[in-house]
């Protein structure tokens, strides 16, 4: 049945796979068939049945229904020991890393190999690992401790861990959910180079695009069963959207045409320029301005200080963050989170589990967090009925999947999880809407609802702000698109071609690696930056400069001494109109 | 199974299972009742005729209620992952200052409480400070301030009890010495008259006091939500603008001040301070709250739980004394019962157990077939 036709016996045959959880049945009658060299691309919606079928792999769980053969043998696999010992490793979506430990030590983590009296051969240890590392052309130290190596690092930390127990079977569970594209690019080699040697990939993932470059060939699940096997090559983005779904999805980016913004920004932020504490990325004199209506997205590779603006306008920097913002004009200066949400500012943290959701608890409890004070009772107890209907009627405008308001949304699927951040920004009734991420990790039918929403916010007169490491959603969903490069603006782009360069993947990518040319000139100055936005502020990043200690000053009174603001970035048609600050 | 949440017309529907499901865990966990009625009916049936007379009952919840008093703070801090393992010394502390204001001061019972909160306050915010500006782990902090604490008790105190029944000239206790016995002498009951002819005996009318006022807290208020959503995931409590740092010294204030409120009560209970009152009472609090439901994890645990988790511990303290289980083995069962409560609150670790022990035999086969 296998669409590459092979003769061999292959590397991994699932027949008939189900499982069943208390009141669930996950998976049923699944079939998945892998060749050596083969990458099969494994597609479904949150709650399809993947990660059930892939942890039944994996060992993790034990009890399941159909036979499992490897290379024509039947085996039986209970446990993680028995996935092992068939050549089946799995990379989890959450890395499993002990960020404390160095890189060797990771690797071999409880295969250490040791001497007769039983210490660790730290040094033939730290040697096989960087022989690993250098198979992947991953240039990091074996010494050095996880939690300084980048994500994409680490990922490829995780499939040299894989190689080293001589793997004949890699499952990746969206190996890519936090990569920017170039990451993604290496990626794809490495794994290119997994197969050339034999080496059969389970490759899981929500990005079509990616599946297409890098899939020889596709299952669809959908609600526990098999619905499709397809030769990637002969197979269409639609039909594996109507496999997954079940519906044709004819619009995933609903964004209506750019509409020259009529109104004065609603948000304006001049040089700004933050150096995380935490050791984030750094941002060096950023502009920006969102309109009412307006979504703007900003690109970039990882590590180029996306996040960082909008934590920064978000008050998660408190003061630490200089530069100018006004907020409809008036002058705002992030102090907290808390002072951001009351000024109008939301928040969609780029982590929904680790930033945004108490996972514990409910559904209505996380929803209506942020917004509690528009509940609260002179007592400053929380009016419950008030509180229950305004959070249903959010989970009702989101179509949140859930069984009720009191279930935990911990067991929620990521998608209707993303659902439920959306509605706790949302609730606090915000004017300026902060994405980070907002469809990472969560299947298409919701990341299409996600897009329409934001849609029809910017239609009622929210400012967008978007961060997002795919390419093709920003271009879709933006209105303009600033690009990042180690914290500088390096590009700009609009929908409408009447008003600006025009959006697209190339243009993108160059103007976010325009780092080359920064690496090359001394650290010291932003020189090497095509374009130096912005006056004055952004260009010394470390010594506090005047503007900065302005900036540090709560007062909202002092809003004048930004009359600076009349430089107004290049290629941005609209002028700033500053009104009269009140009180 | 689910199903996309409708506008819910039919409210009249919804609401009756909502909010018994709303209700329930409020109430604590089933296992916790079914702890108690088991050792209730253990002491029914071993000793019953002194087990069931009132004046037993209501001295073994006096006996308990500081230790109850100090729980409820525990459990505030242990919901927001946190630990207070000071209480027990700062109890200590409190009921020797009590001890010493009335009996070198003479102060009026009035006085002595509030001030007795105060400092245990002061000693709260300590603790919060030390684990939220100075960054200290709150085990580390409280278990320093617990040293602390003790040290500066008996310093005060010399290391010498204090007693607190002063008799006057007269041969008789002094007003305020009448007064503040009031607060933990059984027989001496407070609201007489007005609660009938017996009134009530203090300590537990303030436990249950503290509790209902805690709980009405931690369920209704917005502060409540906030202590809920810093044990949860503090990332995302301060994205939601929750002040987070506020969040935590408030409840190790919280947690001081009760502990400063059942200082004055075991003095009272015990007529004199030790200056070792309140060892290890920091170890029946968490128990209390640990058995009531409250995980150490955060995010987690009621007032009820740790109300129903104060009265296994009580009634069990009582149920071995009637018996004369000797104290090592009252220590024992009570450790055991600890490890048993927490156990039966995760059903799915019992399931993971059950299948692992399954999934064992069943490997042992496959294996035996090759």
């Amino acid at each position: 049945m296998t669409t590459v036709g092979r003769v061999s016996p292959p590397l991994l045959a699932m027949r008939g796979i189900g499982k069943s959880f208390p009141g669930v049945r996950a998976l049923n009658g699944v079939d998945l068939t892998v060749h050596a060299g083969e990458v099969v691309a494994l597609l479904g919606e949150n709650g399809a049945g993947k990660s059930t079928l892939m942890n039944i792999l994996a060992g993790v769980h034990g009890d399941y229904e159909g036979t499992i053969e490897c290379q024509g043998e039947p085996v039986a696999i209970h446990s993680p020991r028995d996935a092992a010992r068939h050549g089946i490793a799995m990379i989890h979506q959450e890395l499993n890393l002990v960020p404390e430990l160095s890189v060797a030590e990771n690797v071999f983590l409880g295969r250490e190999p040791t001497t007769a009296r039983g210490t660790v051969r730290r040094k033939e240890m730290e040697a096989r690992t960087a022989e690993l590392l250098a198979g992947l052309g991953l240039d990091v130290p074996p010494r050095r401790a996880v939690k300084h190596c980048r994500i994409a690092e680490q990922q490829l930390i995780e499939v040299a861990k894989a190689l080293s127990l001589d793997v004949r079977l890699l499952v990746m569970d969206e190996p890519t959910s936090a990569l920017a594209d170039a990451e993604v690019r290496r990626l794809h080699a490495v794994i290119r180079g997994l197969t050339a040697r034999g080496v059969g990939i389970v490759y899981i993932s929500h990005r079509l695009e990616e599946l297409e470059e890098i899939a020889d060939s596709v299952t669809v699940l959908r609600d526990g069963t098999c619905t499709g096997r397809r030769a990637m090559a002969r197979t269409s983005r639609a039909e594996l959207v109507r496999l997954m779904v079940g519906r044709p999805l004819d619009e995933l980016y609903p964004r209506r045409p750019e509409q020259a913004p009529s109104t004065p920004p609603r948000l304006t932020v001049r040089g700004l320029t933050v150096t995380p504490p935490d050791g984030s990325p750094a941002v060096h004199g950023v502009d920006l301005t969102v309109a009412p209506g307006e979504i703007v997205g900003i690109a970039g590779l990882m590590g180029a200080g996306r996040s960082e603006v909008l934590q920064a306008v978000f008050g998660q920097y408190g003061t630490a963050a200089r530069g100018e913002f006004t907020l409809d004009g008036r002058r705002y200066v992030p102090r907290s989170p808390g002072h951001a949400i009351r000024s109008g500012l939301a928040l969609v943290a780029e982590d929904r589990k680790a930033q945004s959701l108490v996972l514990g608890n409910t559904v209505r409890f996380n929803s209506s967090l942020a917004a509690l004070r528009r509940f609260a009772t002179p007592w400053r107890t929380v009016r419950r009925r008030r509180e229950t209907t305004a959070v249903r009627e959010q989970m009702t405008a989101l179509a949140v999947r859930t069984p009720g308001l009191e279930n935990s949304v911990g067991l929620l699927s990521g998608g209707n999880q993303q659902k439920v951040v959306l509605a706790k920004c949302l609730l606090t009734r915000p004017g300026v809407l902060l994405v980070d991420e907002p469809t990472r990790g969560i299947d298409i039918g919701a990341k299409a609802q996600i897009h329409a929403l934001m849609d029809r916010l910017a239609a009622q007169g929210t400012a967008i702000l978007a961060v997002s490491s795919e390419l093709p959603e920003l271009i879709g969903m933006c209105d303009r698109i600033l690009v990042l490069c180690e914290g500088r603006l390096t590009g700009e782009f609009h929908r409408d071609p009447a008003r600006g360069p025009v959006a697209d993947q190339e243009a993108i990518l160059t103007a976010a690696m325009a780092r080359h040319a920064v690496a090359a000139a001394p650290a010291a100055g932003p020189a090497g930056a095509p374009r130096a936005h912005g006056a004055g502020t952004g260009a010394a990043p470390r010594p506090p400069s005047g503007t900065a200690s302005d900036a540090a000053s709560d007062t909202a009174s002092d809003a004048t001494s930004g009359t600076a603001s009349d430089a107004a970035p290049d290629t941005d048609s609209h002028e700033l109109h500053p009104k009269e600050p009140r009180s | 199974m689910t199903s996309v949440l409708k506008a819910a017309p039919d409210t009249s529907g919804a609401a009756a299972p909502g909010r018994l499901r709303r209700l329930l865990p409020l109430f604590g966990s089933l296992q916790s009742y079914i702890g108690l009625v088991l050792i209730f009916a253990v002491g029914v049936a071993t000793k019953g005729d002194i087990f069931l007379d009132q004046t037993n009952l209501t001295n073994a919840i006096g006996n308990f209620a500081s230790r109850g008093i100090l729980a409820v703070g525990v459990t505030l801090v242990i919901i927001t992952a946190g630990i207070d393992l000071s209480v027990g010394s700062l109890m200590g502390f409190a009921s020797m200052a009590a001890a010493m204001m009335l009996f070198h001061h003479d102060m009026p019972v009035w006085q002595i409480v509030p001030l007795c909160m105060l400092i245990g306050a002061a000693f709260g915010v300590v603790n919060g400070v030390g684990t939220t500006w100075l960054r200290i782990q709150s085990f580390v902090m409280t278990l320093a301030m617990l040293s602390i604490a003790r040290g500066l008790d008996r310093q005060l105190s010399d290391n010498a009890s204090v007693g607190t029944t002063v008799a006057g000239s007269d041969g008789k206790l002094t007003p305020n010495s009448e007064a503040f016995q009031s607060l933990g002498t059984p027989g001496h009951n407070v609201l007489v008259g007005i609660l009938g002819p017996d009134g009530i005996y203090f300590p537990v009318l303030a436990f249950f006091v503290v509790c209902v006022v805690f709980h009405l807290v931690l369920s209704r208020s917005r502060f409540g939500r906030h202590i809920y959503a810093v044990g949860g995931n503090p990332t995302a409590a301060r994205l939601s603008g929750i002040n987070v740092t506020f969040v935590v010294i408030a409840v190790f204030t919280l947690s001081g001040m009760l502990a400063g409120f059942a200082g004055p009560i075991d003095a009272a209970y015990s007529a004199s301070a030790d200056p070792m009152a309140g060892n290890g009472y920091e170890l029946d609090a968490i128990a209390a709250a640990v058995i009531g439901g409250a995980s150490l994890a955060g995010g987690k645990g009621t007032i009820a739980g740790t109300f129903v988790g104060s009265l296994i511990l009580t009634l069990l303290d009582n149920v071995l004394g009637l018996n004369a289980v000797s104290d090592n083995w009252q220590l024992v069962i009570k450790g055991s019962i600890v490890v048993f409560a927490v156990v039966l609150q995760r059903p799915d670790l019992l399931g993971g157990l059950r299948r692992r022990l399954t999934h064992r035999t069943r490997t042992d086969r496959s294996t035996e077939e090759k």
